[in-house]
């Protein structure tokens, strides 16, 4: 058996690196297919649109996709955060049709972005369905 | 582009370093000071399903309840007040308010109740608060702080009829609040609880369980005396990093030049044959999630495969508090999660996050 731990402490601030974002993308006409690498196509151009050429040449990625929702999760390195963040508020449109791309939660921790508590819907499990007479 | 737009908003890692069986070490105190928590999710390598024991401690959570528009003052009256909320072990938290916009109310299990209430709502309570330590050049939201365990707050007093008027007359906060309380669960509040809820509409919520098996994936090799991530394991950063990456089922098999990410898994790593991913939501107070972490620490009772296991809770990012009484804001994200580390030999890793509105982590 190894000796137990000594205690010890440490503090880090603003020690990562990367922010994380989850965004969604939201189609006048209602969502349709598309593909992650198309998505990313279209952050990249919004990019290229508002700050040219080599203002946009800083790597993020997308680490996940969902077509179904068309929602993603992004990385940046902080220093692009401001500038990715713009972009995709100007982002207008995808392929002609007017779209909006919506950030929902931003955070320096990727393991936050799992565990988002307004996500919690207590109504879904109403046995009364108040929010259905609702609506 | 200026470069203090390259800068980003504060956010505070703490790590720190033991063993469970330290007279010492306070992770029973981070655990339970950390009042209102939205979600734990365990990972454990090497394992197929969810161990019967902690399945079973899992069952054992207590229940939450959720009430429609409740005025607040029918918490503070004389029979609730001395049978419930000063007993202890009493958890609300206003449901669906958002910290950042609507006024959000709490009461702590150590009998204190807070409000924290935008600058019109403050006036007229004319109760007494302090301004948000938040604020961006005017102060736009206030936090009232009462200790309903104070003498000066018993019934009776003053001071405690003062509130009941403010918030029966002058401005009557109704609000849906989510609730749970450990002396309901034991009936040793003699129904009170029930009886004040069975005047408004409200449901009972079990605590939500979610198991999925993880396949063939690499998984970073830890080793509890390399915590800084020297040359044994990986740093704090990258771990909680592919922590989230597991959680939300993000690939971690890219090459460097793929086009979509470039994230990969930290080394130093090994593959792992399978795992488990389990995760609860709900209202979930301290005392449960103590209670699975010692069934966690039990699990290295017999061999295993693995050498570690992690438990990360999440915090309502609408909460008034993070840990203890601390202020707690939403800015970007308004996290505020904890996650152990826990090795064989019964030494842990804590981390404690919290974003820019908060205080530092105990």
């Amino acid at each position: 058996m190894e000796e137990p731990a000594a205690f010890e402490r440490l503090v880090y601030k603003n020690a990562s690196n990367f922010h994380y974002m989850k965004i969604c993308l939201v189609l006048e006409n209602g969502s349709r297919n598309i593909e992650a690498a198309q998505f990313k196509q279209l952050i990249v151009s919004g990019l290229r649109q508002l700050y040219g050429e080599v203002g946009a040449a800083f790597p993020f990625d997308l680490l996940k996709f969902d077509p179904g929702t068309l929602t993603g999760i992004l990385r940046v390195y902080n220093s692009g955060l401001v500038k990715l963040w713009s972009a995709l508020t100007l982002i207008g449109s995808y392929q002609n049709e007017l779209c909006a791309v919506r950030v929902t939660q931003v955070s320096p921790f990727l393991l936050a972005l799992s565990g988002n508590s307004r996500e919690l819907e207590l109504d879904q499990a109403s046995p009364t369905g108040e929010k259905l007479l609702l609506t | 582009m200026s470069p203090e737009l390259e800068k980003c908003s504060r956010s505070l890692l703490v790590c720190e370093k033991s063993n469970f069986t330290k007279e010492k070490s306070r992770y029973d105190i981070h655990v339970s000071k950390h009042y209102f928590n939205y979600k734990v999710s365990i990972v454990i390598p090497e394992c197929a399903s969810l161990p019967a024991s902690i399945a079973g401690v899992i069952n054992s959570f207590n229940s939450y309840y959720r009430v429609r528009d409740l005025p607040i003052y029918k918490l503070l009256e004389e029979e609730f007040l001395e049978k419930v909320v000063k007993k202890g072990q009493f958890y609300a938290l206003s449901y669906n308010t958002r910290i950042d916009e609507d006024n959000t109310i709490a009461f702590l299990p150590s009998g204190q109740l807070i409000l924290s209430v935008d600058k019109d709502t403050y006036e007229q309570l004319g109760l007494e608060g302090k301004p948000s330590q938040y604020k961006h050049r005017k102060v736009l939201r206030y936090v009232v702080t009462i200790d309903l365990t104070d003498k000066l707050m018993s019934p009776g007093a003053k001071r405690y009829q003062r509130l009941i008027t403010s918030l029966k007359e002058w401005v009557p906060i109704k609000c849906d609040l989510m609730i749970s309380s450990k002396m309901t669960a034991a009936e040793e509040d003699g129904g009170v609880l029930q009886n004040l809820l069975s005047q408004y509409s409200f449901e009972e919520h079990r605590p939500t369980l979610h198991t999925h098996t993880l396949k063939e994936m690499p998984c970073p090799s830890l080793h509890s005396t390399d915590r800084h991530g020297d040359e044994k394991s990986c740093d704090p950063h990258h771990f909680l990093e592919w922590l989230g990456a597991v959680s939300m089922d993000i690939s971690s098999d890219n090459e460097a030049s793929s086009f979509l990410s470039t994230y990969v898994c930290p080394d130093p790593q090994s593959l792992m044959s399978h795992g488990l991913l389990c995760t609860v939501t709900g209202f979930l107070i301290p005392e449960d999630i103590y209670s699975l972490l010692l069934e966690l620490r039990r699990y290295f009772d017999e061999p295993k495969f693995t050498s570690w296991l992690s438990m990360t809770v999440h915090g309502f990012v609408d909460s008034p508090v993070s840990w203890g009484t601390t202020e707690h804001g939403f800015l970007k994200s308004g996290e505020n999660f904890y996650n152990f580390v826990c090795f064989r030999n019964q030494d842990y890793w804590l981390h404690m996050a919290t974003g820019s509105h908060d205080g530092c982590p105990p």
